[in-house]
């Protein structure tokens, strides 16, 4: 009988469209939402990302976030080398400075000073010059987000120069990042320029990154760390959490997605349940001819759960095809703040269920109603 | 006898009180033969078929089809006593829209356990031999209302019910439609182990009937047996 579900379910096109539009749009909204979500959340370590060489970061024990990080002592690095189960430890430096332009205009740049020898924290894309370009006198590489901000309408080139912490400085490549919580233009260099150029004296170092030696665990070298320093030390995996964490309690972003992606939610169960709803009740009299003939509820159930999972999984299709086409748009855009977003697979997989779901919800609600129905209506002209 | 009820009522209730549709009407319908259900709006002709057929269900007295026992039966019983059983035609065809003329007929058999391409090819037999044959293609809303009828009355024959259940069949046709969909009704429908029930408020059909029953008021009032083209040869009352 499922042949016969779907020709009903086909045979009034206008609502068979508007159902499937109703999944897709709800599908679009919810997990175009949660991979944003999920996207933002993972720029938000954007640095931990980046520097992927080191398992354990060592910060100042009030730090909270990768972006509060606070100065500590350059002895700290050397007291970081010496825990046994180190293999490596190296400075890195953080901080917000501001940047003039060879015609006056001024920004606010994230400096980011990598360590000078290992080059430990460099960017991972050089999308124009090398790494090597760091050992240039005065150098910095810039991401190419940060180079259109502060440069619009230029070509992206290296040999412009700018001022930074009243230091001049001379863009030697142009990397891509992808998008980070600041949003701010990402500046690289190496952590002595780094420091003089945030004019840092006391304390250069923001984080120490360090190497778990291959016999030893991150997570028991990071302890040992903490014991003997009296630093917070956190694995990168902990780090990224701990940064997660602190931006879902108090950034109020969790809130805002939240309230969006329930939204979606709404939505999608008010349209699909709406629209479902509506195409049962017109289709009643149809479902009752077929109980009167002698076709029982669970063969009737079975039909329109068919055609609630038939128009779900086109539904879902469609929504997330849109949904994948418009992050194939955006992420793969040089700048922009939707640049590197992605979706994550769990979102796909999860959208489907939840999306069937809702279909299925929302067709419990009309099933009754079929179910009910009295089969001598048919005898009611 | 094929179908016998006896002594049979059936009350509603409403906001006003209980409503005695049936009080106590006793019936026959007989194999091989067509049986018409004559009366006033209102007089419970409706109720009556509804409960032979099993679809309305708790009303007293007994209701005897083919040896079944109707009123004793649960309602999972009832499904697929229908659908073996009983033939439906309905005042308004009630064909699936979506389905074209052939699947519409197909549509009992598939539910008894047929593959569609056998019941397909069943339902197109059935609608050849109803002349509708270069239409087994076409959708119900590609159809005259006569042609509907004649779907609705392949749909109901092509499992082939003992008792067939006929709601008003010509009361949404014209004169001239619903004496052609009368007289394939008498050719098709009538088997000496079928037996024809059919619900009509129009007189002009009465000829094709074998025996006609009146009700009036929720009681048989008389029952007349015609010789066809001959009517109102034997005519005795029931009424209490």
């Amino acid at each position: 009988m499922n042949l016969v579900a779907f020709k009903i379910l086909l045979h009034d096109k206008a609502k068979y469209v508007a159902l499937v539009l109703g999944v897709s749009f709800a599908t679009l909204l919810i997990s175009q939402q949660s991979a944003i979500f999920h996207s933002l959340m993972h720029a938000s370590t954007r640095d931990i990302l980046e520097a992927n060489q080191a398992d354990i970061w060592v910060m100042k024990s009030s730090v909270e976030t990768l972006d509060q990080g606070y100065p500590i002592a350059e002895l700290s690095v050397n007291r970081v080398r010496s825990i046994p189960g180190v293999q490596w430890a190296v400075p890195y430096y953080q901080s917000t400075a501001q940047l003039r332009t060879e015609d006056g205009r001024m920004k606010l740049v994230q400096l980011v000073g990598i360590d000078d020898l290992s080059m430990v924290g460099a960017p991972q894309e050089m999308l124009i010059g090398t790494l090597a370009g760091f050992h240039q006198p005065d150098a910095i590489v810039m991401d190419i987000a940060g180079y259109t901000n502060i440069f619009p309408g230029v070509e992206p080139r290296v040999g412009a120069i700018v001022e930074i912490g009243q230091r001049r400085a001379v863009v030697v490549g142009i990397c891509y990042i992808g998008a980070s919580w600041s949003g701010m233009p990402r500046v690289y260099t190496r952590r002595s320029l780094g420091v003089s150029m945030a004019r840092e004296t006391l304390n250069p170092v923001t984080y120490v990154l360090a190497r778990a030696a291959p016999d030893h665990s991150p997570e028991e070298v990071a302890k040992q760390i903490t014991k003997a320093t009296g630093l917070k030390a956190r694995t990168r995996s902990e780090f990224m959490d701990d940064t997660q964490t602190w931006i879902l309690k108090y950034s109020g972003i969790a809130e805002n997605f939240g309230i969006t992606i329930l939204m979606g939610v709404v939505i999608g169960v008010a349209i699909v349940g709406q629209t479902f709803y509506m195409f049962s009740v017109e289709n009643l009299k149809q479902f009752a001819t077929l109980k009167a003939i002698g076709i029982n509820n669970w063969v009737i159930l079975r039909m329109i759960m068919t055609q609630a999972l038939f128009v779900s999984t086109i539904g879902y299709c469609l929504g997330i095809g849109a949904a994948n086409l418009f992050f194939a748009m955006t992420s793969t855009q040089l700048s922009g703040g939707l640049r590197g977003m992605f979706m994550h697979p769990f979102i796909f997989v999860g959208s489907g269920i939840f999306i069937v779901l809702v279909t299925l919800l929302a067709c419990v609600v009309s099933v009754r109603k079929v179910l009910t129905v009295d089969p001598a209506v048919v005898f009611r002209g | 006898m094929s179908v016998i009820c006896k002594d049979v009522k059936m009350a509603f209730k409403t906001a006003a009180g209980s409503v005695s549709v049936l009080k106590g009407v006793d019936f026959s319908a007989p194999a091989g033969m067509l049986t018409m259900l004559v009366g006033p709006s209102g007089c419970g002709k409706t109720t009556l078929i509804s409960l032979i057929a099993g679809l309305l269900r708790g009303a007293t007295g007994s209701m005897q089809v083919f040896g079944h026992e109707v009123s004793s039966m649960s309602a999972s019983m009832l499904v697929p006593y229908r659908l073996k059983n009983i033939g439906f035609i309905f005042q308004q065809y009630n064909l699936l829209a979506g389905l074209t003329a052939s699947e519409n007929v197909a549509v009992p058999l598939v539910a008894s356990g047929f593959d569609w391409p056998t019941a397909l090819s069943q339902g197109k037999v059935l609608l050849e031999k109803l002349g509708l044959g270069t239409h087994a293609h076409k959708l119900p809303s590609q159809l005259s209302g006569g042609q509907q009828q004649r779907v609705a009355i392949a749909r109901a024959l092509v499992h082939s019910p003992k008792l067939l259940l006929c709601d008003e069949p010509t009361a949404a046709l014209d004169g001239q439609a619903g004496q052609a969909v009368m007289t394939l009704l008498r050719e098709l429908a009538i088997a000496e182990d079928r037996a024809a029930i059919v619900v009509t408020h129009d007189p002009r059909v009465y000829s094709f009937a074998d025996r006609v029953v009146h009700m009036e008021d929720g009681l048989i009032a008389k029952v007349e047996s015609i010789s066809l083209g001959k009517p109102d040869v034997t005519t005795h009352s029931t009424s209490r």
